[in-house]
């Protein structure tokens, strides 16, 4: 019996700072730029190329500690800008905006320029490719790639406002998809919801919600894709539980699901990718009369040193509902949004012997990235094991496909990410590679290669292979 | 006020080390490896260093491998907060509560050394434990190899809030956040100050 599995290797490093200090997480642009941004204990963003591995831009200034989380907001209408939001242990959150073609985002005169974002693949694989083989003219280059020497590199994003509220350090921030609401969760057990108000870009944000129900600091947030019914965003935190947040018709939110079974702090969340929700729903059910939205399942990453998969269980009915027949007086409340049930259904094979700090979910294969404490990164995929019945629920197992040791030498590794590649060396468009961001303060970039190993005695052995920090790469130096 | 008025004092010259404090002064070079850690490791400054530490000093026959009372001796003489008392006279930290897990094969560059503090607080209810334990935690770090995985911990049944403490040492991140206030620096820095200074003239 043989299996597929995989060998990681290392492509390149981004250059970090001539004094690095610990880099949080490298969050890619969600519409295809090729941009990466990094928060750094260095109390900026860095912004890497995705093209040639290099420093993009900076934006400094805007916080006085670490910067501990940095998102991207989806763009949903060409605007020309890109926006960021930063999170700090300054216990503020701040907003970036940036022209596309590299001048700070100077917002009156945005109308008049040229429309360059598209959310569209195609689009963004023309930039700097000659005369396509399909007869498509070389556009322009839009992106400006900035040289880390430059002296005014820092001032092509503008910093643009601060969002105060939270009582202490800020640990996580996530635009929603739909690019509507803003999230940002802290020390202080909190999770607060913001929406931009106004105009694109008149950087007026209203606090929608303030959350705060768990009883820790809140560690992690993750938004939900609307399924028709809204979108839900997901906490993780230091009380070991996960909850669900929703917005009801009136714009009241509240939580509608506990996740209980982590016997650590959860310090990452992750939604299922449209990929893999296809891949195991049975055919036979997705027929006309099954008008219930398919719900992606989450997958969490814990101090406990496991990573587990939630799926939402059929609605139980309500108890002490009140009966049809006995009530005289109608009601006046409104019933408050339904709540969910979820459950653990699967727990990934067990790799670290350290708290794990992040987990990601490939939206090109459906497989797993993990990486934390122990410095190794793992991945996992979902297989196929059977059927319970004929037509029946597809039973699945996860195993690991490779395992790489010491990503970033010794040094603990707090973010892994599935990225979109590139870079002049990729073999195809849709290529992908693994970021990691590590204690080290460097950000490193690894490509997947599959290959078919035999098993032994049945045992699927997972290949290990070495990052050693010197392993030559193709990065410029 | 203090949490404990009237702490229990241990002898200093009975406490374990191997220090010899008079030689010290005259062959400071001798004590190579502390001697390396006292002053700014080349690791904080670069996070690389690892790699030339692994792979040029690897068959250097005389580096000795860092031990348990290594450890000890970096943790010892930290100041307790609220008495001008290192740990070890105060028996906050002792010997045989200082565990090292050393990889099976040193060799092996992905190989982590884990260390376990366990810590016994002079009073159960002592509102200090977690600056205490924040201190060892990050003076360890500090003069460690960064292939050293550190977690301290109160010893089992000496503190009322010990789960809640040993989470809070647990987590990187809170870790990380604390290190950035000044205030509760002040205080570690004053702690830390004679495991900086040379203390025995």
């Amino acid at each position: 019996m043989a299996s597929l599995e995989v060998r990681i290797h290392a492509i390149a490093e981004f250059k970090p700072s001539a004094f690095p200090d610990r880099a949080w997480v490298s969050v890619p642009n969600p519409n295809n730029i090729p941009l990466i941004a990094t928060a750094t204990a260095e109390k900026s963003v860095r912004v890497y190329s995705l093209k040639n591995f290099t420093l993009h831009s900076k934006m400094e200034g805007g916080h006085n500690r670490s910067v501990r989380s940095v998102a991207w907001k989806p763009v949903t209408k060409n605007t020309g800008v890109l926006t960021v939001a930063s999170g700090s242990f300054d216990s503020t959150m701040a907003i970036w905006r940036r022209r596309e073609d590299g001048s700070s985002a100077d917002l009156n005169g945005r109308e008049e320029e040229e429309i360059f974002i598209e959310n569209n693949v195609e689009e963004e694989e023309e930039l700097e490719i000659e005369i396509g083989s399909d007869g498509k003219p070389k556009p322009r280059p839009r992106l400006i790639t900035r040289t880390t020497d430059s002296d005014d590199e820092n001032e092509d994003w503008a910093f643009e406002i601060v969002l105060e509220g939270h009582d202490s350090e800020i640990k996580d921030v996530a635009y929603s998809p739909s690019g509507q609401w803003l999230a940002s969760c802290s020390r202080d057990k909190s999770i607060w919801i913001w929406e931009e108000i106004g105009e694109e870009g008149e950087d007026d944000f209203e606090t929608i919600a303030v959350l705060q129900e768990h009883t820790a600091d809140v560690k992690c947030v993750s938004w939900r894709k609307d399924d028709g019914n809204g979108e839900v965003v997901a906490s993780g935190s230091y009380d070991d539980t996960i909850r669900f947040w929703k917005g009801d018709d009136e714009g009241e939110w509240s939580c509608i699901s506990v996740l209980e079974g982590h016997e650590g702090t959860v310090w990452k969340l992750e939604w299922e990718p449209e990929v893999s929700m296809k891949r195991f729903s049975p055919e036979e059910e997705a027929k006309e009369d099954d008008h219930e939205p398919k719900i992606p399942r989450l997958l969490s990453a814990s101090a406990d040193c496991t990573i587990r998969v939630w799926s939402r269980a059929p609605t139980p009915p309500p108890p002490n509902k009140p009966s049809y027949f006995n009530s005289g007086i109608p009601s006046t409340m409104r019933p408050p949004p339904a709540n969910e049930t979820w459950e653990c259904t699967a727990t990934l094979p067990k790799v670290h012997d350290l708290p794990i700090y992040s987990v990601s979910w490939s939206p090109k294969t459906g497989r797993v990235v993990s990486a934390g404490g122990d410095s190794k990164i793992v991945i996992y995929e979902e297989r196929t094991k059977g059927r319970t019945a004929v037509g029946g629920k597809i039973e699945t197992e996860w195993v690991v496909m490779g395992v790489l040791e010491s990503g970033h030498g010794p040094w603990e590794i707090n973010h892994v990410v599935w990225c979109k590649r590139f870079d002049a060396g990729r073999k195809s468009e849709d290529e992908e590679m693994i970021i990691s961001t590590g204690d080290d303060g460097a950000v490193r970039a690894w490509a997947i290669e599959e290959f078919v190993a035999p098993a032994e005695n049945g045992v699927t052995v997972p290949v290990v292979a070495e990052g050693t920090p010197g392993t030559k790469v193709a990065s410029s130096s | 006020m203090l949490d404990n008025e009237n702490p229990t004092i241990l002898s200093v010259s009975e406490l374990p080390t191997r220090r010899d404090r008079r030689q010290r002064k005259d062959q400071p070079k001798k004590d190579s490896i502390r001697d390396k850690l006292y002053g700014t490791p080349d690791w904080e400054m670069n996070p690389y260093y690892t790699l030339a530490y692994s792979d040029a000093d690897s068959d250097d026959t005389n580096l000795e491998p860092i031990d348990e009372q290594e450890i000890y001796d970096l943790i010892a003489p930290i100041c307790d907060p609220e008495h001008p008392l290192s740990l070890e006279s105060l028996g906050v930290v002792k010997l045989q509560d200082v565990h090292l897990i050393s990889p099976l094969d040193p060799a092996k560059p992905a190989a982590l050394s884990r260390v376990l503090v366990e810590l016994t607080p002079t009073v159960s209810h002592c509102s200090l434990a977690t600056v205490i334990g924040l201190g060892v935690r990050v003076r360890l770090e500090k003069a460690l190899p960064p292939s050293f995985r550190v977690e301290v911990k109160i010893k089992k049944d000496t503190h009322g809030q010990a789960e809640e403490v040993n989470k809070q040492l647990a987590d990187k991140e809170r870790v990380a956040a604390a290190l950035e206030n000044k205030s509760l620096m002040g205080i570690l820095r004053k702690m830390m100050q004679p495991c900086i200074e040379p203390q025995y003239q």
